[in-house]
C-alpha cells in the first residue's frame, strides 16, 4: 500500500500542502483532482523525492519511501521530461539502466513498450521530431520501462487525442490490474470517474474529499431530486416537510431532501399541481462533487449551502 | 553500472555524435595542421637550399659547405656545366640559385637572406684567400688567418634554449587549453539548462542524487575535452615531427602533462561554477546574462596569465601562482621558466585543490537547491537554503544507518 501520512510543504509563506493523508492499495487506481496550484504536482514530487516534505512521510509497504525504494517507482512528470535531442530508444534504454536494468534487459523493455504504445517505428528518431501525442507515449514508456512497483503520473492525459487517451488508459488499467498502485492527476474528470477506483479532491494543499466515487456521492447525501411539472408556479414545493429547494423555475425544480424526508410525499404534491413529466434522483457527477468540495473548502467564510447553491446554479446553466 | 558512469557515458556519447561537435573538431584539426604544414609547403621557414655552381664557381664548394655548417642550413650543391641550362633549372624551381663563375648569382625572384649571407661570405673568403696567395703569402698562413671563430652570443636577459623551449610549449598549451575551456564550461551550463527546461531533471532526480548528475555531466564533458585535446595534440605533434617544424624534446611532453594536471583542476573549478550558475535559470535566453560574470572571470584570468607569462619570474606571477583560479594558468608557466620548485607547486596545488573541492560542494549545493525551481531566476540565497533543506533528508537516513551500524557490535 502506498500511503501519504500528514505530508506538508511550504514555499516561503505559501502553503503548498498541509497534512495530506491518503492511501492507495495495490491494484487500485487513484485519481488526483484539483484546480491548478492546488498541490497535486507538489504531492507527487514529494513521493518521487524530487522535493523534500517539511513534515509527514510517504510510505510504501509500510516503510518510509527512500532513495532505493524510488528506483522501483515509475514517474511521469508534468508536461515534458525527456531529452529533446536524444533518440527514443536510447533514451528509454538510458532510463532503464538508471533504474538498475542491465543493458540487454533495458533494450528489450524499451522495444516492448514502444511497441505496446504504438511508437515503435519512431524508435530511432529524436524525441523533438515526434508529435506531442507521441512524445507523451514515449514519456509513459519511460515511466514503465523498468517494470515499476508503483506508478505516479502527473497529467498523463493532457494534450492527447481520443485514440491516445484510450491507448494510455488501457495500458494503465493493465498495469494496475497486474497489482500495482497507480496515482495520476488529471483535469479530465469524466476520465478520472471512468478509470479510477478512488479519487482524491485536493484544494489549496488540503485533501477536501477522498474515497471511491460512490463513497463521495454517499457522503454528499442522497443527491438531488429533479421534477419537471409543466405549467407549475414557482414555489409550489415550498413548505413540504424536509425539502430544501436548490433551484426552481416553476416547471423544473431541483430539491434536496433531509434524510428522514419522503420523496413520495413530494411526488404526491407534484401530481396535485399538474402532470409530472420527470421524477428522478440524480447522482452528482464527479465534476459536481469536485465543484462542491472545492467550493466548500474555498468558502470558509460563506455558509455551505450558499456555496452549494452557487455550484448547482452552474450545473443548471 | 555505476550511476555516475551512466551519466558520464551519456554526456560523452550524445556529444560525440552531435554534428556540430564533429564539424568543429575537424575544423580545429584542419587549422592546426595548416599552421604546422603550410610554412613548410610555402618554404617561408626553409633551411634547405639547392645551389648550382657553374664554371669557376665550383671552387667555392668547400667554403660553402663550411659556411652552411656554421649558419645552420643545408646546402645541396651541384655542378652545372651550361649556364643556359642553369637558368632554366632556376626558372623551373629545380634550383634555388646558381652561382655563375665570378660574375653573378642567378635566382628566380628573390635571394633568401640566409642563402645570400652564406654565398657572399664564402665567395669573399675564397677570393680574399686567392688574392692574398697571389701576393706570395703562404696559403697555410692565409687559411689560418681566415679561420676566425664566430662570436659567442651572450644573452643577458634570455634563458638557455631548453628553458625557452619549455616556456614556449607551456605557454602554447595553457593558451590552447583555456581557449577550449570556454567551450567546455558553456557545454556544462547549456546541458544543465537543457535538463531543467525539459524537466528531464525530475526523472533523473528520482533515481540519482543531484551530485551524481552534476559529477557525471562534468566528468563526461571533461573526458570529451580531454579526448579532443589528445586527438589534436597527437595529430599536431605527428605533423610537426614529420615536417621537421618542431623537434620535440622529451621535456616538452613532461611540460604538457604538467599543464594538463593544472588544467583538470581549472576545468573542475569553472565547470562546477558554470553548473551552479546555470541551475539557477530555467531558459537558455536567461543563461547568457547569468553566466556573464563567470566569463569575465575566465577572460580576466586568461589575460592575467598571458601577462604574467611574459615575465614568469616576476613578483606578480609569483603571487598569482598561489591564488585560485589564476594559479591553474600561472603556475605551469612559472614551473616551465624554472622559477618554482616542488614545494611552491605542491602548496599551490593544495590551495587550488581545496578551493576546487569547496566550489564543487557549493555548486552541488546550489544545484540541488535550484535545479527543480522553474520560472524566474532563483536567487542564490534561496538556492542555498533550499539546497540545505534537501540535503537534510538523505543525511537523516544516513545517520540512522550509522546508528544501527554502531549499535550492532555493542549488542553482540
Amino acid at each position: 500500500m502506498l500511503e501519504y501520512d500528514g505530508v506538508s510543504k511550504r514555499y516561503g509563506d505559501t502553503v503548498a500542502l498541509e497534512g495530506l493523508s491518503f492511501s492507495v492499495e495495490p491494484g487500485r487506481m487513484f485519481g488526483f483532482v484539483g484546480a491548478n496550484g492546488a498541490g497535486k504536482t507538489t504531492a507527487m514530487r514529494i513521493a518521487m523525492g524530487v522535493l523534500a516534505a517539511d513534515a509527514g512521510v510517504v510510505r510504501w509497504r509500510g516503510e518510509p519511501v527512500d532513495f532505493e525504494t524510488r528506483k522501483r517507482f515509475g514517474y511521469m512528470p508534468e508536461e515534458r521530461g525527456l531529452y529533446p535531442k536524444m533518440r527514443v530508444r536510447e533514451q528509454l534504454v538510458y532510463f532503464g539502466e538508471l533504474h538498475g536494468l542491465d543493458p540487454s534487459a533495458a533494450t528489450a523493455a524499451a522495444d516492448h513498450w514502444t511497441d505496446r504504445l504504438g511508437v515503435a517505428e519512431r524508435s530511432n528518431d529524436p524525441v523533438d521530431k515526434l508529435s506531442l501525442g507521441n512524445q507523451q507515449r514515449v514519456q509513459l514508456a519511460a515511466a514503465l520501462v523498468h517494470d515499476p512497483e508503483v506508478l505516479i503520473l502527473d497529467e498523463p492525459f493532457s494534450g492527447l487525442d481520443p485514440v491516445g487517451v484510450d491507448t494510455l488508459a488501457d495500458t494503465l488499467l493493465e498495469r494496475c490490474r497486474a497489482g500495482i498502485p497507480v496515482i495520476f492527476s488529471s483535469h479530465q474528470l469524466d476520465l478520472v470517474e471512468r478509470l479510477c477506483d478512488s479519487v482524491g479532491i485536493i484544494n489549496a494543499g488540503r485533501m477536501v474529499a477522498s474515497g471511491t466515487v460512490n463513497e463521495l456521492r454517499a457522503r454528499a447525501g442522497r443527491g438531488q431530486l429533479r421534477l419537471v411539472v409543466p405549467g407549475a408556479r414557482p414555489g409550489w414545493a415550498a413548505g413540504l416537510p424536509g425539502v430544501h429547494i436548490m433551484a426552481d423555475n416553476g416547471t423544473e425544480v431541483l430539491l434536496e431532501l433531509a434524510d428522514d424526508a419522503d420523496d413520495q410525499i413530494v411526488l404526491t404534491a407534484a401530481l396535485r399541481i399538474g402532470r409530472v413529466e420527470h421524477f428522478s434522483w440524480r447522482q452528482p457527477t464527479l465534476t459536481e462533487l469536485f465543484r462542491e468540495a472545492v467550493a466548500d473548502g474555498a468558502a470558509r467564510g460563506r455558509t455551505g449551502s450558499e456555496a452549494r447553491r452557487g455550484a448547482v446554479r452552474e450545473v443548471l446553466a | 553500472m555505476n550511476a555516475v558512469l551512466l551519466v558520464t557515458r551519456r554526456e560523452l556519447m550524445t556529444r560525440i555524435r552531435e554534428r556540430g561537435f564533429q564539424v568543429s573538431l575537424l575544423i580545429t584539426l584542419a587549422v592546426l595542421l595548416a599552421i604546422i604544414v603550410l610554412p613548410k609547403v610555402f618554404g617561408n621557414d626553409n633551411k634547405d637550399f639547392r645551389v648550382g655552381l657553374a664554371g669557376t664557381a665550383s671552387r667555392l664548394q668547400p667554403a660553402l659547405e663550411q659556411a652552411a655548417r656554421t649558419g645552420g642550413v643545408t646546402l645541396h650543391l651541384s655542378t652545372v656545366s651550361d649556364v643556359d641550362a642553369a637558368r632554366s633549372l632556376v626558372t623551373d624551381g629545380k634550383l634555388d640559385a646558381v652561382v655563375d663563375g665570378d660574375r653573378e648569382v642567378i635566382v628566380k625572384d628573390t635571394l633568401d637572406n640566409r642563402l645570400e649571407v652564406i654565398l657572399q661570405g664564402a665567395y669573399q673568403t675564397v677570393v680574399t684567400a686567392e688574392r692574398l696567395a697571389a701576393t706570395g703569402i703562404d696559403p697555410g698562413k692565409v687559411s689560418q688567418a681566415l679561420a676566425v671563430p664566430a662570436l659567442n652570443v651572450n644573452k643577458l636577459k634570455g634563458e638557455n634554449t631548453a628553458d625557452g623551449r619549455r616556456q614556449g610549449v607551456a605557454f602554447f598549451a595553457v593558451v590552447f587549453l583555456y581557449g577550449q575551456l570556454f567551450g567546455y564550461a558553456m557545454w556544462v551550463a547549456l546541458g544543465v539548462v537543457e535538463e531543467k527546461a525539459s524537466r528531464v531533471i525530475e526523472l533523473l532526480l528520482s533515481t540519482l542524487r543531484p551530485w551524481q548528475v552534476l559529477a557525471g555531466k562534468v566528468a563526461g564533458i571533461g573526458l570529451l575535452g580531454l579526448g579532443q585535446f589528445f586527438v589534436l595534440g597527437a595529430a599536431g605533434l605527428a605533423a610537426a615531427l614529420a615536417t621537421g617544424t618542431l623537434s620535440v624534446p622529451g621535456e616538452a611532453v613532461g611540460t604538457i602533462l604538467h599543464v594538463l594536471v593544472w588544467f583538470l583542476l581549472g576545468y573542475a573549478f569553472y565547470a562546477c561554477l558554470a553548473a551552479g550558475i546555470a541551475a539557477q535559470v530555467s531558459r537558455q535566453e536567461d543563461l547568457q546574462n547569468a553566466i556573464g560574470p563567470m566569463q569575465i572571470l575566465l577572460v580576466g584570468s586568461f589575460f592575467v596569465a598571458i601577462f604574467a607569462g611574459q615575465s614568469p619570474t616576476g613578483r606578480m606571477a609569483e603571487v598569482l601562482s598561489y591564488v585560485p583560479p589564476f594559479s591553474a594558468m600561472v603556475m605551469p608557466l612559472r614551473v616551465a621558466a624554472g622559477a618554482a620548485g616542488p614545494v611552491p607547486v605542491l602548496v599551490a596545488l593544495g590551495v587550488m585543490l581545496v578551493a576546487t573541492l569547496g566550489l564543487v560542494r557549493l555548486a552541488a549545493w546550489v544545484y540541488a537547491g535550484a535545479v527543480l525551481r522553474t520560472g524566474s531566476k532563483v536567487r542564490l540565497g534561496d538556492a542555498l537554503r533550499a539546497g540545505r533543506a534537501d540535503r537534510r533528508e538523505p543525511r537523516r537516513d544516513d545517520r540512522r544507518e550509522d546508528v544501527s551500524e554502531a549499535a550492532r557490535p555493542a549488542s553482540r
